[in-house]
């Protein structure tokens, strides 16, 4: 029978390993996905397609929208063609509230820009996943059509129950 | 003992009891229940922080990484159980050890330990869930209790 020191190391190897491993083939690329697992980040709004204007506004303003509410402390908003995602990071000791958090940023949001489809979500990885995105949005050079495939990915994220 | 039934010994044994009662060393109840409050704390955060690593590494979100986490939990202390390192853990935690998830796994691989002598099918397969089957009855029942009331509130309009 193995010891228990030995039996304590083998186990720390092989979860290192299997996270490292994990670690190498899917990690995030960039610098701000990476930091917004421990700090606020704080990504800036923006657009699919950054020659829509209104789009862009519109982002701006939701994030402005959002931020106002003190319970929150990072928000991420993309415009997309027909869908506007915002992702938000609710302070720890709210979290008992997040049900009616998202309530009422949906109502506020209804309110002040009717006619829009918002996905609204507090879940951590399409936070990642939307601050991902808007960094790879700010190279020129990715296009259009890839940035609103991937912000359909993600919204897809919000269905997922299993 | 309650008083009634206390009443029913006879004066011997009322005396041996009240010198059992002398000599018996007293449970630390403070301190079981502070070192049970560390090591569970501990188990969940090392749990937490397995559901980070799905959530970052992996496609799982928030809602969605609590099943592969409870998974690697139980194998892991499946895996401690099975080194012995797992019974030490219990002995110095007591229900910190117990009540987490990783208990649900060494109830079963320590039952399956103890039957592993009388034979694969007999002993290891029918004995395995001997002290896990009622986690998984009692949990399924409290289950199915919590979604009825659940869909009757639901129908009702409160929820």
């Amino acid at each position: 029978m193995m010891k228990p020191i030995q039996a304590v190391k083998a186990l720390i190897a092989m979860v290192l390993i299997s996270a490292g491993t994990a670690g190498c083939s899917f990690g995030k690329t960039t610098q701000e996905s990476r930091a917004s697992m421990i700090q606020s980040v704080n990504p800036a709004p923006g657009a699919t397609n950054d020659f829509n204007h209104e789009k862009v506004e519109l982002a701006e303003k939701v994030k402005k929208d959002i931020q106002a509410f003190e319970e929150l402390y990072d928000v991420a908003v993309i415009a997309g063609k027909e869908d506007t995602l915002v992702a938000y990071k609710v302070k720890h000791m709210k979290r008992f509230g997040m049900k009616r958090i998202e309530k009422e940023i949906n109502k506020k949001l209804e309110k002040n820009y009717p006619g829009e489809n918002f996905i609204v979500s507090s879940d951590f990885k399409i936070f990642i996943e939307a601050v991902e995105l808007q960094e790879k949005m700010k190279n020129p050079a990715y296009p259009e059509k890839k940035a609103e495939k991937q912000l359909q990915k993600i919204i897809s994220l919000k269905k997922e129950m299993t | 003992m309650g008083d009634k039934q206390k009443q029913k010994l006879t004066p011997e044994q009322q005396q041996y009891q009240q010198l059992e009662q002398k000599h018996e060393i007293k449970r630390p109840v403070v301190k079981n229940c502070f070192k049970a409050f560390l090591v569970g704390g501990l188990i969940c955060t090392i749990g937490q922080a397995i559901t980070y690593f799905y959530i970052y590494f992996f496609h799982f979100t928030e809602q969605t990484a609590g099943n592969p986490t409870v998974a690697t939990m139980i194998f892991l202390s499946m895996l401690l159980t099975g080194f012995g390192v797992y019974d030490h853990i219990g002995q110095f935690a007591g229900a910190g050890s117990a009540v987490p998830v990783t208990g649900f796994g060494n109830s079963v691989i320590s039952a399956a330990i103890e039957h592993r002598t009388e034979g694969f099918v007999l002993g290891v397969g029918g004995n395995m869930f001997k002290l896990a089957g009622s986690v998984i009855l009692f949990g399924v029942f409290a289950a199915f209790v919590v979604a009825l009331f659940k869909t009757l509130l639901t129908m009702m309009g409160v929820l």
